[in-house]
Formats: structure tokens, C-alpha cells, sequence
């Protein structure tokens, strides 16, 4: 028996036959999530980055406890509003130390990509928060207790609408710090028109007792984002 | 056609200059970046990659300022890098690697399972495409590094020490793909294999502590080290023939 190679016709090309069959055999079929998600985004590389987030395992369960740790202490009722506006920044400098190059292995490799390192970080972030909050609102359903539903209604669910906003503003001013500022801006109206609401934003804001403990962990979480942040100087 | 200009290019780390002063030009062609451990090489190349942004001088890439960010983008699009530790998601498999980072160079969606293809083929690893990373050997892990590099055909193409961990035949067969690569594109490989430079490249620069002593062919940096030079092969003879001189 004659191999296929020996009766293929003079005029085929079978190196760009077998690519194009290994092309097909090694096709990964996106599913309709990845889909959808590639065309709001405009990028077919950040909706395989935010499907792809859970899937990096350490990162994933390090970023998940950091941010439900923040979602407890934002939604015990201290009283004071800062608690809930430094939280999101505990849990940004957990996601960019976790996903950035504190532990992701092709993380220099990522930043020589056309789609930025920061909007990578942004969908990572939109990621953690979306699939926690789908946890929670099972763990709310489920458990007796109101903690759940507590962080869940009360964090995780606004954080992602949150980090959505700041998305959608990113994708479509094609920056990731725009993106970013939006959402914090998004966050300071939720906390502070929420203390207006309550009554409790003048006295919240007078009390100024635990400013000091407060910025001691706005400069730590500032710190971690920057060291998260840094150009790793590598070998020279 | 020029697609590297580097004028005066610094780079610092702290107190520590890696990179002090560098020009260099490039066209199509291989380009080989020689060097002692610590001469700057890598430093240079991850500017070269637009992954740090250098401390004073100019860089244009592909006929682009990559310091600024609309320039950058576009230079990344149609840019390859390998960096040296190259890092890797033990989950993924070889075809999703580097379909993964085909997505995150903004190729178009429809041209990218193709182009994976013809990438892992590239580096022969054919038969490993569906095989998840955690179980390839360094060398294999090596050849995924070059896959997602040229996989978008990149016009640009920096490869740090791209031969470590290969084994003999499998540089053999890298050096054959460089020069292919390099008819079309520019190809800058840094490396402290002085074999790999005479076997591949065209364009020759050596780099010590921060600076280049010595820019040229190949065949010019062996007529270096006719008289004055140590090592077993002519071009190693050159290569410490140069050193020696500019640490004089």
C-alpha cells in the first residue's frame, strides 16, 4: 500500500492541507459567554482572559479571600463611611498583586501585548467579583445566617456592577486608568450618597478617631499596589 | 529599510546603569546581541519589547516611537517577543497558549486557529498541541515560547537566549528557522552562545557592562581575534579578543 503522500497529485500543497486540518482538529470552539463577552468588549483576547481568571488557581482562591475578607469588614456597620471606601482598594492591590507580576508566570510576556497589562487586570477583577457574587447569592439562598446575604447584597453584587461600569468606560475611551477612575468615582457616590440617605454622613465623617488606622491602610494598600505593580528588573 | 533605531539608549535601575548609551540599527536580517552574564542584553531587549520604558533616549520600532501609547499598540500588534524566563500557565495546553497570547496581540479572531497551527508545527510540536503544559520538558516549554512569538508573523522578533534548554538537533533545526525568519523580518537574538551567532546571523553587536564594544558582521568580529584572542572556535577567538580590549 502506497502512503497518501505518494498519491497526492503534483499540484497539492500537503504541508497547507495538514495545517489547515490541524487547524480544525485544534480549534478550541469558544462558548456563547466568551462570545458575547468578546463582542461588548471589542476583544476577543480580554473575554478569553476573563473566562480564563478562575482557571489560574492560586491567584484565584488568594483574590477570593482578600475580597471577601474586604466585603466583611465594608459591610460590619462601624459607622464610618471610609471603611467601605477603602475596602475596594484592599481588594484592587490583592487582584493586582495576584494577577500582576507578584505571581502571574507570563506576566512579561503579557506586557508586550497590544491588549494593555491593565485591561487584562480590569476584566481579572470584574472576573473575581462576578463568579463570588453568583457564590454568594448560593451561599444567601442557602444559609440561615444574614452574613452571606449581608456581603453579598451589600459588596459583591455592587462591586461588580461597579467594576462592569468601569469596563464599559474603559473599553470605550480605549484607556484602562479612565476606566479605572470611573470606577472609583462610582464607588464614592454608592458609599457617600448611601450615608446621605441614612442620616449618618455628617457624624461619620467628623469622627475622626480612626482616620489615623484608616490611612495607615490606604498607604499599605498603596504600597502593595505599587510593588504589585513594578517593573520586575529581572537579569540583566 | 531600517526597523530598530536606538540613539543613545539609558537605561537605570537605582543606582545600577544596565544600559549606558546604546545606538544601534537593524533591518531584516538576524541580528545577534552578544555578551558576558550582566552586559545589558536583556535589559536592552525588554525595551526593545516595550516592556520597560527606557530611563533617556530614543527608540523607534517598525518606524514608530513606542513611547507613546497609540504608536505602542500598533508596534506590540505586529511584534514577537521570547522573553528569557519564560513563564506559562501549567493548565493550558500548547495550542491554547498560544492561541491565548495570538487573542492578546489582537490578531484577527478567524486567522488565529491557522496561525497557531502553522506556529506549533513551526517549533515541531505537532504532536504535543493538545498536551497540557505542566507535563512538557524545559526544552518543549522553550519551543512554546517561539510559538506564540512567531505566531503572528511578527515583523519584529526578540528572542532572549531562545537555544537554552534545546537539545543539539533541535538547535539545529531553530538556527535553519531563524534564517527563514530573517528574510523577511528582523530578528534580534540575544545570546551568550557565540555558536549561535555564526550560524545564524548577519549582524553582529557585543555588549559590555551597558554599552556596545563592538558592532559589526560576524566575519568582522572573528578578524578580531586573529592575534590576541582565546577559545576553541575563531569566533569565540574574536569575542574575547574584543572584550579584553574594551575592558583595557
Amino acid at each position: 500500500m502506497s502512503s497518501p503522500r505518494n498519491d497526492a497529485p503534483d499540484d497539492v500543497d500537503l504541508g497547507r492541507v495538514w495545517i489547515s486540518v490541524a487547524a480544525q482538529v485544534w480549534r478550541r470552539e469558544p462558548g456563547w459567554l466568551e462570545r458575547t463577552a468578546g463582542r461588548l468588549l471589542r476583544s476577543p483576547g480580554l473575554a478569553r482572559a476573563l473566562l480564563t481568571t478562575p482557571s489560574l488557581l492560586l491567584p484565584w482562591l488568594l483574590t477570593s479571600i482578600a475580597v471577601l475578607a474586604a466585603g466583611a469588614a465594608a459591610t460590619t456597620d462601624s459607622g464610618q463611611p471610609l471603611v467601605a471606601l477603602l475596602a475596594p482598594a484592599v481588594a484592587a492591590a490583592a487582584i493586582a498583586y495576584a494577577y500582576g507580576p507578584g505571581m502571574d508566570p507570563a506576566w512579561e510576556l503579557s506586557c508586550s501585548m497590544a491588549v494593555s497589562d491593565r485591561m487584562v487586570l480590569l476584566v481579572r477583577a470584574l472576573a473575581v467579583f462576578a463568579v463570588n457574587a453568583v457564590l454568594g447569592l448560593v451561599a444567601a439562598a442557602v444559609s440561615a445566617s444574614g452574613a452571606a446575604a449581608a456581603v453579598t447584597f451589600g459588596w459583591l453584587i455592587p462591586m461588580t456592577a461597579v467594576c462592569a461600569f468601569a469596563l464599559a468606560v474603559a473599553t470605550v475611551a480605549r484607556s484602562a486608568n479612565a476606566g479605572a477612575a470611573a470606577g472609583v468615582a462610582a464607588w464614592l457616590i454608592i458609599v457617600l450618597s448611601g450615608r446621605v440617605a441614612s442620616g449618618h454622613f455628617a457624624a461619620a465623617v467628623t469622627d475622626t478617631v480612626l482616620f489615623l488606622p484608616y490611612l495607615a491602610i490606604g498607604a499599605v494598600c498603596a504600597a502593595v499596589a505599587l510593588y504589585a505593580t513594578r517593573i520586575p528588573r529581572g537579569t540583566l | 529599510m531600517i526597523n530598530v533605531e536606538i540613539t543613545d539608549l539609558t537605561r537605570r535601575f537605582g543606582r545600577n546603569q544596565a544600559v549606558a548609551g546604546v545606538s544601534l540599527q537593524a533591518g531584516p536580517g538576524v541580528f545577534g546581541l552578544l555578551g558576558p552574564n550582566g552586559a545589558g542584553k536583556t535589559t536592552l531587549l525588554r525595551m526593545m519589547a516595550t516592556v520597560i520604558p527606557p530611563t533617556t533616549g530614543h527608540l523607534r520600532l517598525l518606524g514608530r516611537d513606542p513611547g507613546a501609547c497609540g504608536p505602542r499598540r500598533e508596534v506590540r500588534r505586529r511584534l514577537g517577543y521570547l522573553p528569557q524566563n519564560l513563564g506559562y500557565y501549567p493548565g493550558f495546553t500548547v495550542a491554547e497558549f498560544v492561541e491565548y497570547f495570538a487573542l492578546l496581540k489582537e490578531m484577527p479572531a478567524a486567522r488565529v486557529p491557522a496561525a497557531v497551527a502553522t506556529a506549533v508545527e513551526r517549533v515541531d510540536l505537532g504532536g504535543k498541541a493538545r498536551t497540557k503544559l505542566r507535563t512538557l520538558s524545559g526544552g518543549m516549554l522553550r519551543r512554546v515560547g517561539i510559538a506564540q512569538a512567531i505566531v503572528n508573523e511578527p515583523e519584529l522578533l526578540l528572542l532572549d537566549e531562545p537555544t537554552a534548554g534545546l537539545d543539539p538537533e533541535q538547535r539545529v533545526h531553530f538556527r535553519a528557522l531563524l534564517r527563514e525568519l530573517g528574510q523577511r523580518a528582523t530578528v534580534v537574538v540575544s545570546t551568550h552562545l557565540v555558536e549561535d551567532v555564526g550560524a545564524a546571523c548577519s549582524q553582529v553587536a557585543l555588549m559590555d557592562q551597558g554599552k556596545v564594544v563592538f558592532d559589526g558582521t560576524p566575519g568582522e568580529l572573528t578578524a578580531r581575534g586573529t592575534e590576541h584572542g582565546t577559545g576553541d572556535a575563531p569566533l569565540e577567538r574574536g569575542y574575547t579578543a574584543v572584550l579584553a580590549a574594551a575592558r583595557a
